[in-house]
This record gives C-alpha cells, structure tokens and sequence, in this order.
C-alpha cells in the first residue's frame, strides 16, 4: 500500500514538473514565433516600402521636356543633318567614355562631311552611364549640356569641341559645369544666357535619365554603338574594320542609286552662322 | 537538473551515461565567454556590410534596375520591384542586426541573400557577360578587363561565413534577443 503511495506522489510529481516543463517550452515558442515574425514582418516592410518608394522616385520614362528638334518615339533622338538622307547613322556615345572620344577624334570630320552632302542623317543617343562605374557627374552634366546646345541649334558644333577636349574617364572634368560653359564658348552663339541656366539648372535632368533607361533596355550594352541602317558597323562591319574611308564606301554603297538629302545643312536647325562652322570645324571643306 | 533545456534528465535519471547526447550537449553548452563577445562584433560587421550596401543602392533607382537587368536572368517584370526593393531589404537586415533581434533568423535570410548573390555572379561569370556586381551601387555592363567577378565572389563568401558564424552561435552581447530572454 505505502508502496503504491509513493508511485502515486512520484507520478504527480513528475507530471507537475512535465507540465511546468511544457509551458516554458511553450512560452519559448511563443517568443520565437513573434521575434521571427516582426523580424519577416520588419524585412517585408522595408522591401515594399522600397518598391513604393523608389517607384515614385524614379523619374518617368518619358520625360516632360525633351530639347528641341529631338525626334523618336519620346523625344529621346537628337537627330543631325538632313531627315531626308538615305542612310541612318545611329550612334550611342556618352560623353565621358573614351573609345567614344577615341571614336569622335578619327570620324567626326567624315561624318560631318557624310552629313552636309546629304548622305546621312545621323541619330544620336547621349547616354550617360560612365557615371554609374566611375563615379562622378560628368556623363550626366556633359549630356544635359548637349540637350542645351541641341534646344539652342548648335549640338554637332558643342558635340565636336566636348570630344576634342575629353578629360580621361577618371577625370571628372565634365562634371563640373564651369567646365562645359567654358567648353561652350569655342561654339559661336552658344555661350548665351539661357544655355547657361539651361546648363547651370540640369534643364534636361528628366531627358538625361529617360535615353539612359531606353538604352538600358536596348540590347546594346557599350560604348560608342555605331549602326548604318541599323546594322552595327563598329568596330567591325562584317570582315572590314571601321576607317573614315570604309565609312564613306559602305555610305556610298548603300546610298546607290538613291537621291541624296537636302546638302549643306551643316546638321542644324537652325543652322548656325558660317562663322561658327569655320571656326569649330577642324575640316573647314565640309559642306 | 531541471535547467537542461530538453527537461531529458528528469527521464535519464541515474541511468544516464557519459555518452548521453542530451548530457553531452549540456556540458558543452557555456560558449566560451568571448565568443558572445566575438558574436557582436561579427553582428555589427555584418550590419555595416548591408547597411553600405543597401544605401549605395538607393539614390539613382534607374542604375540599381540595371545593375539587376545585366545579370539577364529575371524577366523585364521584375527588375525593378527587385532593383528598388532589395537595397530596402539590405538596410531592414542591418537595422536587425544592430538591434540583434531574431539573429539565427536574421542570419540565415542574410546567408541565403549571400548564396543567391554568389549564385548570380558566378552565373554571370560563366555565361561570359561582363557585368559590375553592382554590389555597392554601380553595377550594369562593363568592359571585359574590367570584370572582378572571383573578387566578387570571394568577398561574398567572406560574407557569408559572418553569417554563418552567427548561425552556428546566434547569442551575442548587446542584443535585443539577449535583452527579451532575460
């Protein structure tokens, strides 16, 4: 009988101690349930707060001013010379990237000769994404300013005097504004008032951003892209390396039998003083 | 005896033995007094590594959707939910992480974020595109000299083995973890 009492208190016993055992354990859960769930809650908070938040940020897709004369399906194409040549130059560039530069130093006579007979019409996209890698504003800042000198007429002159005077990628000259105004005044015409708040306000900010995001999307992923008739070209067309002469035969080959555009157009509307082009064109013969 | 975390002595008894896991466990279970010490620092580290990360990524929210679409392995619907949302998340796990709460949880979403990180570079790498990481800000397309995808990798896995260390011992100094248990 005393036996059997014992096993009973035993019993109870352990049974309380089991019990107290199970509600800590259970308490433990409890408090582990709700530390993990605010930690997923603080965590799913954060990544949706960042999509709401970046979205409204990101600038949109096409922007409320676009310069002047810009052409394309959101303005994002500054277009040179004259819209009724037989080819398309497309040309990607960003005005701190040096094989742009490189590019820029050996074609851009030829290519404006190829523009003022009437022979292309060159599309230009200004990215700017040297910035993202080596970091500065001088893609940015250097793209606003060409959309200044595109709103003012004189974006292949500005565009031409930008390429000659790069700095190295590093360097991060063109993000200095001051550096671009002073850069703008080898550009007859250019150097007014409003280019310089233009210039000084990043008037094309939105612009700037929206042709970057377009090429971001595009299947092309460097610098300089160059396309005749949509074919790339640089820096091989097919077997033959790109040279200011390959350039002017495989124009030439492909304009066959076609009527030329309007000539002499030095690629500006509205065109600048002869002056201008003199003075800023390292071969005067253009045109 | 009652402290043994599984409350499995009370059952053992007398007959438990030297070998008796639970009993192995237990006597194993004071850390070394550093390593809650070493678990903070390896908790702040860790924060400052995403807190650096995430906020690189915010500014431009165009150039953190391309860092994303270079990789070319989401579909164009989700790069920018997950180029705006992630550096958000990177900086909701440093906050976690100085605050030291749920750190085995907090630690094994940041593992998992690290092998998928690694995962995608290495992806990258052997496709051959040439892309940033885009790690800490940046990213996107960049010439082929200029990839550093092993560089990438093996700071990724540097880490991941941070994160790792506070799996294995999640109880450090200074947490709110330590804070709610006492």
């Amino acid at each position: 009988m005393s036996e059997k009492n014992r096993e009973g208190k035993r019993t109870a016993r352990e049974r309380m101690l089991e019990q107290r055992a199970a509600e800590r354990a259970s308490s433990r859960r409890r408090k582990k349930l709700i530390v993990g769930g605010s930690v997923l809650a603080v965590i799913a908070a954060a990544a949706i707060t960042g999509v709401l938040v970046q979205n409204q940020r990101s600038k949109p897709e096409t922007p409320a001013a676009a310069p002047a004369g810009t052409i394309g399906d959101k303005n994002l194409v500054i277009p040179v010379g004259a819209s009724n040549a037989p080819s398309v130059l497309t040309v990607y560039e960003d005005p701190r990237c040096p094989a742009c530069g490189i590019f820029e130093r050996e074609f851009s006579a030829t290519i404006d000769q190829l523009e003022d007979a009437g022979k292309i019409y060159t599309n230009a996209h200004i990215v700017s994404f040297i910035d993202r890698a080596v970091p500065g504003k001088g893609s940015k800042n250097g793209a606003n300013a060409l959309a200044c000198a595109q709103d003012a007429g004189h974006f292949r002159d500005f565009h031409d005097v930008l390429y000659r005077n790069q700095p190295d990628e590093t360097n991060d000259a063109f993000g200095n504004k001051a550096v671009l105004l002073n850069l703008a005044k080898q550009v007859d015409g250019l150097d007014t008032p409003e280019f310089q708040a233009c210039v000084n306000d990043n008037k094309y900010g939105g612009w700037v951003s929206s042709v970057q995001q377009d090429f971001d999307k595009s299947s092309y992923k460097s610098t300089p892209t160059v396309l005749l008739n949509g074919k790339p070209i640089f820096p091989k067309n097919g077997d033959e390396e790109i040279t200011p002469a390959n350039l002017v035969k495989w124009v030439d080959a492909a304009n066959q039998g076609k009527q030329l555009g309007t000539a002499g157009s030095h690629g500006q509307t509205p065109a600048p003083t002869a002056a201008a082009s003199e003075a800023n064109n390292p071969s005067p013969t253009a045109g | 005896m009652n402290e043994f975390p599984d409350g499995g002595s009370l059952m053992a008894g007398p007959a438990a033995q030297p070998g008796d896991p639970a009993l192995e466990s237990a006597a194993r279970w004071p850390e070394p007094a550093w390593s809650a010490w070493a678990g903070t620092a390896v908790r702040l580290g860790l924060a400052v590594v995403w807190g650096w990360a995430g906020l690189a990524k915010t500014a431009d929210p165009a150039e953190a959707a391309q860092a994303v679409r270079a990789y070319e392995i989401l579909p164009e619907g989700l790069v920018k939910p997950i180029g705006y949302g992630l550096p958000f998340l990177e900086l909701a796990l440093a906050l976690l992480l100085v605050i030291g709460l749920g750190v085995r949880l907090v630690a094994g979403v940041c593992a998992l974020l690290l092998l998928t990180f690694i995962t995608g570079i290495a992806s990258a790498w052997a496709r051959g595109i040439s892309i940033d990481c885009g790690c800490f800000g940046g990213g996107g397309h960049v010439d082929a000299s200029q990839t550093e995808y092993l560089q990438e990798i093996l700071r990724d896995t540097g880490f991941l083995l941070l994160a790792g260390w506070l799996l294995w011992r999640p109880r450090t100094r200074l947490s709110a973890d330590g804070w709610l248990a006492s």
